[in-house]
This record gives C-alpha cells, sequence and structure tokens, in this order.
C-alpha cells in the first residue's frame, strides 16, 4: 500500500464522503429493523433439497423485539445488533439483547397515587454467565 | 519510513499519546452532520471520531452478498475480516497522526493474551483498566480518561449508538463498560498459540465454521473446533457494555483490541508468507472477499486484500509472536 495514497484517503472529508455514498449501498437489514430477519438455510442431501427458513418472533414483557436474530448452517444464533456474539439458544441471544440495549427494556413506572413501601424496591438484578455454546451438530433451541 | 507500533501497557508515552489523540478526535468536527447519514433525530454535527463508528456500523450492514445464509458483511464473518480492519487501523491512525502533529505516532496495541494468563478475578485490575490509562468499568466508566461528568461538556460522550435493531441513532450518555458479565476470562496465551499454528488463512465454507486461522481470530470457533465465542469476539464480550454493539469503535478500547488482533495476523504471515485467500477464481457469493475486490474504505478501489498483505512502508510491531 502507497503511504501517499493513505495520507489522502485518510483525510476526514474523505471518510464522510464514503460514508454517505456507502449508506446507500446498505439496504440489506431494512427488513430487520422492520420487525425481525429470516434465514434460509439450503442443503442436499441423498438427492433431496433441503431448504429450512427461520423466523423469529420474540416477545419481553409481552412487547415485541424487533431484533435481527438468524441462524447459522451449524445452528449457532446470531443477531446483527450483536456482532461478536453467537450462541446455541435464542433464549441466551434474547438475554444478551436485555444486558446490551438496557434502555430498550427499560419499564416504564406504573402510575400510583402513592409511593410504594420501601421494602417493595427491586433488588438489583444478579450478573448473568453465558451459558456454554453447543457442539456443532447438537441440539439448540430456538 | 515506518512507524512502530508498541505494548500500550508498557509504553506510556505512547499511551498518554493515544489518550490525547483519541480526545483530540472526539473533539474535531468532521463538518457532516447526524441526518447526512440518515441518524433521526435533529441534526447534530458529528466528530471526527465517531466517523469510525459509523463507518464500523455502516460496514456491518453490507451483507456480502445480501442475504447470504453465513452473514458474511463487509468487515466480519468472511476471509474480508483481516484486511478490512487493517485498513480501518490504518485510517485511524493516520488522522492520531494529524491531530497530534506527530507523523512518528503509531498506535498502540493491547496484548489481552497477557491479562488473560491472569486468574479471572485479577483480570480486570489489569494495568490497561487504570485511571493512568483507559479507565475502568462502569454504566457509565467512572474512572480514567474517558470517565463520564455529566456537568461537563468536555467530558468523554458516546453520541451515536445503535439500537436494538442495529440501525444507527443519535444518544448523549457516557461510555459503558461491565467487565466479566457475559464471559469469565479473556483469552490466553495458549489461544493464541493454537490460532498462529493454523496454516490456512481460511477455507470453504468462508464462514463462521471453518477451522482457520481468520475464523479462529476472529472468534467463532474455540481450540477445540467448536463454535464458541473466543478470541477478538471474546474480548469485546468480556470487556461488554459499548463494546457489545455494532457501535463498538465507541470505546477506545477496540482500537486496542484490533490493533492486536492485526499484530496477530502479521505474525502469522511471517511464518505463512504474504498469502490470502479467496482468490478471484471464488464465486460471486464471495463478492467483497476476494483478494482484488475493493475494501469498503475512502481509500478506493485500489485499496484491496492484496494490497494491505505488505505495509512494511507503512508500520511494523515492537514484538511479532
Amino acid at each position: 500500500m502507497e503511504t501517499k495514497k493513505l495520507a489522502q484517503g485518510a483525510a476526514p472529508r474523505k471518510l464522510s464522503d464514503y460514508l454517505t455514498r456507502a449508506r446507500d449501498k446498505a439496504p440489506a437489514h431494512a427488513g430487520h429493523g422492520a420487525g425481525g430477519a429470516q434465514s434460509v438455510r439450503n442443503d442436499h442431501y441423498r438427492g433431496h433439497e433441503i431448504e429450512i427458513v427461520t423466523t423469529y418472533k420474540i416477545l419481553v414483557d409481552g412487547k415485541k423485539v424487533r431484533a435481527p436474530l438468524g441462524v447459522d448452517a451449524s445452528g449457532q444464533v446470531h443477531c446483527h445488533s450483536l456482532p461478536n456474539y453467537q450462541t446455541a439458544s435464542a433464549v441466551d441471544m434474547v438475554r444478551a439483547l436485555i444486558d446490551g440495549f438496557p434502555e430498550e427494556f427499560e419499564r416504564k413506572p406504573a402510575p400510583s397515587k402513592s409511593r410504594p413501601p420501601a421494602s417493595h424496591k427491586r433488588r438489583p438484578a444478579p450478573a448473568r454467565k453465558s451459558k456454554p455454546a453447543a457442539k456443532k451438530g447438537s441440539k439448540h433451541e430456538h | 519510513m515506518a512507524v512502530v507500533r508498541s505494548n500500550i501497557s508498557t509504553n506510556a508515552g505512547v499511551r498518554d499519546q493515544y489518550i490525547e489523540g483519541v480526545k483530540l478526535l472526539k473533539k474535531e468536527a468532521s463538518g457532516r452532520t447526524t441526518d447526512e447519514f440518515g441518524i433521526p433525530g435533529a441534526a447534530r454535527s458529528v466528530s471526527t471520531y465517531d466517523l469510525f463508528v459509523i463507518w464500523h456500523v455502516t460496514a456491518m450492514m453490507i451483507e456480502t452478498p445480501p442475504g447470504n445464509p453465513a452473514q458474511r458483511n463487509a468487515a466480519h464473518r468472511g476471509p474480508i475480516f483481516a484486511p478490512w480492519h487493517r485498513v480501518m487501523l490504518m485510517v485511524f491512525e493516520q488522522n492520531l497522526q494529524r491531530v497530534l502533529n506527530d507523523a512518528n505516532f503509531g498506535l498502540p496495541y493491547w496484548d489481552w493474551a497477557e491479562d488473560g494468563d491472569l486468574p479471572p478475578q485479577e483480570q480486570s485490575s489489569a494495568a490497561i483498566w487504570g485511571a493512568n490509562c483507559m479507565g475502568g468499568e462502569g454504566n457509565p466508566v467512572a474512572s480514567g480518561p474517558f470517565a463520564f461528568h455529566a456537568n461537563d461538556p468536555s467530558a468523554f460522550r458516546v453520541r451515536i449508538s445503535t439500537n436494538i435493531s442495529g440501525e444507527l441513532r443519535s444518544v448523549n450518555r457516557g461510555l459503558r463498560r461491565a467487565f466479566g458479565v457475559s464471559t469469565d476470562a479473556l483469552p490466553r496465551t495458549a489461544h493464541v498459540t493454537n490460532a498462529l499454528a493454523l496454516s490456512p488463512y481460511d477455507s470453504p465454507d468462508w464462514d463462521a465454521d471453518a477451522n482457520t486461522f481468520r475464523n479462529r481470530i476472529e472468534g467463532w470457533m474455540n481450540d477445540d473446533g467448536v463454535s464458541a465465542t473466543s478470541m477478538h469476539n471474546l474480548v469485546h464480550v468480556w470487556i461488554g457494555g459499548e463494546m457489545l454493539l455494532g457501535s463498538s469503535p465507541n470505546d477506545p478500547v477496540f482500537f486496542l483490541n484490533h490493533c492486536n488482533i492485526d499484530r496477530l495476523w502479521e505474525s502469522w504471515m511471517s511464518r505463512n508468507g504474504r498469502v490470502y485467500v479467496p482468490d478471484m477464481t471464488a464465486g460471486a457469493d464471495l463478492k467483497g472477499h476476494r483478494i482484488d475486490d475493493p475494501i469498503g474504505s475512502p481509500l478506493g478501489r485500489s485499496a484491496t486484500p492484496r494490497e494491505t498483505l505488505d505495509v512494511s512502508a507503512i508500520y511494523e510491531y515492537d514484538a511479532l509472536i
């Protein structure tokens, strides 16, 4: 790589120009934002064509969660909004989403005329350790 | 002349320059506003530092190709992982050199495996989390140079993040970290050694199931060939908070983690030669990951994985593995 080309391309204006152009090329996740993704897995086995379409409907506290979960060929669950995670279980991924986006799961305080007694205060949730990922090909939950 | 990249835990001068440089880039207006990047809400000025946050999120949004079952994108989950981040780091380093007015500044790395060799309960006390380095954990981070002070407009603030759908949004809050909440410990030296022993850079199916150097360092598979969060991914997950999200460059530690990953790639190439796969005979389903495909960057179409294999004129590491 040429040093001169790097220096020119690294200017903030060049980077921001590139980003405004690149934004127009990133429509792939439009469906995700609208509320859920679809994973399509294909395989061939003994002359048969296998197609597995997976969609997730996730509710937390009764509210629909618009997270783009997908599942890869080996059954590992992945979520675009938590790009460094993979889990053997969609439940684990939703737990990770609650950790990663706490403000999106905040409970609105119920309207009340009087203050609740001090003893009704919620204790902080214990720290969660993720479960180990399952071995490839092993059973997993969705 | 090539600059030298060194260990942030052992080079106090570079450490202090890095912190200063990050703060300067965070304060520098890029000349663009959030609405120009499609970020909802009132238009706000975007700093040069935050352009790197937008760049990372944008790359993740570009699936290569759209709808591919491996969920490869323009920077992750495929062979392009190492070259794309190498370009990002070089562009970041150039900007640090500019604001520091020091053409000899080299981006530091965090050798997280050294800290990973400590007992898990001691890892959050490692030197990198000291008040004179990256500071500690918290929501918001309350110590170190990137601590949040609500009444101080000059304090380090996260201004662009992502929502649960992975889309960019405006925020105004402090940095978040939660060490060891989602996983117990950092990767260890043994993990690094085992990854470097793998000879193929990558191989079919070029996905998160490939038992290859790229996939191992990216962190989709552990030493037993089992799908698991490891190496680069594990560092993100162990730090938690901001580092969990697509907008993870919000945490200045992001660049230190990736600089170490880049050092591992350079170490691998010193053993195996400056080779990269797939070549251009690979099908269109690998477009964006082949050796002469353009990397999504401001450097133009001529910046390809092939162009990133030899950067000896630009930088070198003080120590390879």
